[in-house]
């Protein structure tokens, strides 16, 4: 995927009516229903976009070409999904190429997963989840369901809105940037590029339990690493070697049943 | 017995898919409770249960893609042991969550199996095939359905003590073992973006992500704005490189 091809029908035409974008709103509530360790949301992620990329690619070759990006691996927070979904369903109407709705997929995911987790687990449940139990505590009925209200009015009312919103923030993104896609699919692999750098470090748990102990001496090997060496040098030594190993055309299926054994037979003995 | 079990499984079965898929939240401790009280015939004892459970589980959210212990699982069990024994809240507490951690210990086993699922998915997206992939998502969440139902059926129609030995049999090491696992797993997806995005002349950005984030501890949207000021930086330099060569361009013409 060196080149940054594009689709062979690039007419732009404006086809996303509303009733679509509420369609594929719907179906982002199934954005996790495949999920797997290899692509995580991929395959949920392009279950919602069928409606628009149906439209969008009359084509089978392009529509084909667009299935297969969206397959690629995709994790976001659940709640917040439908604002890159809008978003990359403008660009797809504008026919920017894969390489450039990619990144923009990678650099939005990361960040919206930070925010959603801030909004929704840390906040709206508690608050609504500790307002029912209370009431339930009571044996009051009534508390289960003032709990689902109070927590679904937010979770549907912010569903649709990102999705409207991200629509129009990509079509008007897409008509000012429409000039130069080279330096523009540029920008975004460096804003990509950033951000996955970012997730390496934070969202990789690895470390070691590993304690060198010499003449009544304890060294904790993780500290030493962290303060000596360079902090999470495991998860980005970790990712490394996968790379390394995606390189050699190991599956990732492959990998992912490497970690498995690493991570139970490292724990057995003591290292992990 | 035998109808109020499968009852619940069903139960269990939906609730099981609301935690990944609807997210309308029907899954959480406080209404799984009543549910789980109505149909075992002590509404009371479920709402007080499922209430008490919730709190428990206030601060077991999945922050940053971390599965906590099930919570479907605890809450459900939770809530008919609960009825079932006569026992407090309580104690209901102590059995659901051992319970539930070793669910979830099976949920990182089910999402391994389902990873070469995708690669039939891959093929699907080559032929252009939309209902492939809808049947895939449908086979995901049938999968979750049933992986729940049969969790919840058993120790709920053989009872508590039978089933919460089968929980002492699966060894701690391998339940620890699988959660290590579980946090080294997102290191494959971030290789294979980097197998598909990652060119010599993008290394150093990669390089500025993880300093912000493993050295300076900022937070991913931050990070992210950072890579918005070097990306934008990068395209109007760019941009105005182009325009000059246009202009030296013009200028020679006009000569």
């Amino acid at each position: 995927m060196e080149s940054s091809y594009s689709y062979t029908d690039t007419n732009i035409d404006k086809v996303i009516s509303k009733r679509d974008l509420n369609k594929m709103t719907w179906r982002s509530l199934f954005l996790q229903a495949s999920f797997n360790y290899e692509r995580m949301q991929g395959c949920g992620w392009l279950y919602g976009l069928i409606p628009g990329l149906k439209k969008i690619h009359k084509n089978k070759e392009d529509l084909s070409n667009s299935m297969s990006m969206h397959m690629e691996f995709f994790n976001t927070h659940p709640f917040l999904v439908t604002f890159i979904m809008g978003i990359v369903i403008a660009m797809e109407e504008r026919k920017e190429s894969p390489d450039t709705i990619r990144a923009i997929k990678v650099a939005t995911m990361g960040p919206l997963g930070g925010i959603g987790d801030a909004l929704f687990w840390m906040t709206l449940l508690p608050i609504s989840a500790g307002i029912g139990a209370s009431m339930a505590m009571q044996g009051n009925i009534a508390g289960p369901f003032v709990f689902l209200i109070m927590f679904n009015v937010v979770h549907f009312a912010l569903r649709f809105g990102l999705m409207n919103y991200g629509y129009n923030t990509g079509v008007k993104a897409t008509e000012s940037l429409k000039t130069n896609t080279q330096s523009i699919s540029r920008a975004a692999s460096i804003l990509g590029l950033t951000v996955v750098g970012g997730l390496i470090a934070s969202f990789i748990n690895l470390s070691t339990k590993i304690v060198i102990r010499t003449e009544g001496n304890e060294v904790i090997l993780q500290e030493l690493l962290d303060s000596q060496v360079m902090p999470k040098l495991l998860p980005l030594a970790y990712a490394l070697l996968m790379y390394r190993l995606l390189k050699k055309d190991f599956s990732p299926v492959m990998l992912i049943f490497i970690t498995v054994v690493i991570g139970v037979l490292g724990h057995l003995i003591g290292m992990l | 017995m035998f109808l109020k079990s499968l009852l619940v499984a069903v139960w269990a079965g939906i609730a099981g898919i609301d935690l990944f898929d609807g997210l309308t939240h029907i899954h959480r401790p406080v209404f799984t409770g009543m549910i789980v009280g109505l149909i075992l015939g002590d509404l009371k004892t479920g709402l007080i249960t499922g209430a008490t459970l919730e709190f428990v589980w206030m601060g077991a959210v999945p922050l940053a893609g971390a599965q906590p212990p099930n919570v479907v699982i605890g809450g459900i069990i939770g809530s008919a042991f609960a009825i079932l024994t006569k026992q407090d809240p309580q104690v209901a507490v102590g059995i659901a969550v051992p319970f539930a951690v070793a669910v979830q210990g099976a949920i990182t086993l089910i999402f391994t199996i389902f990873s070469p699922v995708m690669h039939k998915a891959d093929k699907y997206a080559q032929e252009a095939d939309t209902k492939g992939i809808e049947r895939i998502n449908y086979l995901g969440m049938l999968t979750l359905f049933i992986f729940y139902a049969i969790i919840a059926f058993l120790p709920i129609y053989f009872g508590a003590e039978s089933a919460q030995k089968v929980v002492e049999i699966m060894p701690a090491w391998l339940i620890k073992g699988l959660e290590v696992a579980g946090g080294m797993m997102p290191a494959i997806g971030f290789a294979m973006l980097l197998k598909i995005m990652l060119k010599k002349e993008y290394v150093a950005f990669l390089i500025v992500g993880f300093i912000l984030a493993a050295y300076l501890h900022l937070p991913i949207l931050a990070i992210a704005l950072v890579g918005v000021s070097i990306a934008l930086y990068d395209y109007f330099t760019n941009k105005s490189r182009e325009g000059q060569v246009i202009r030296r361009g013009a200028r020679t013409d006009g000569i």
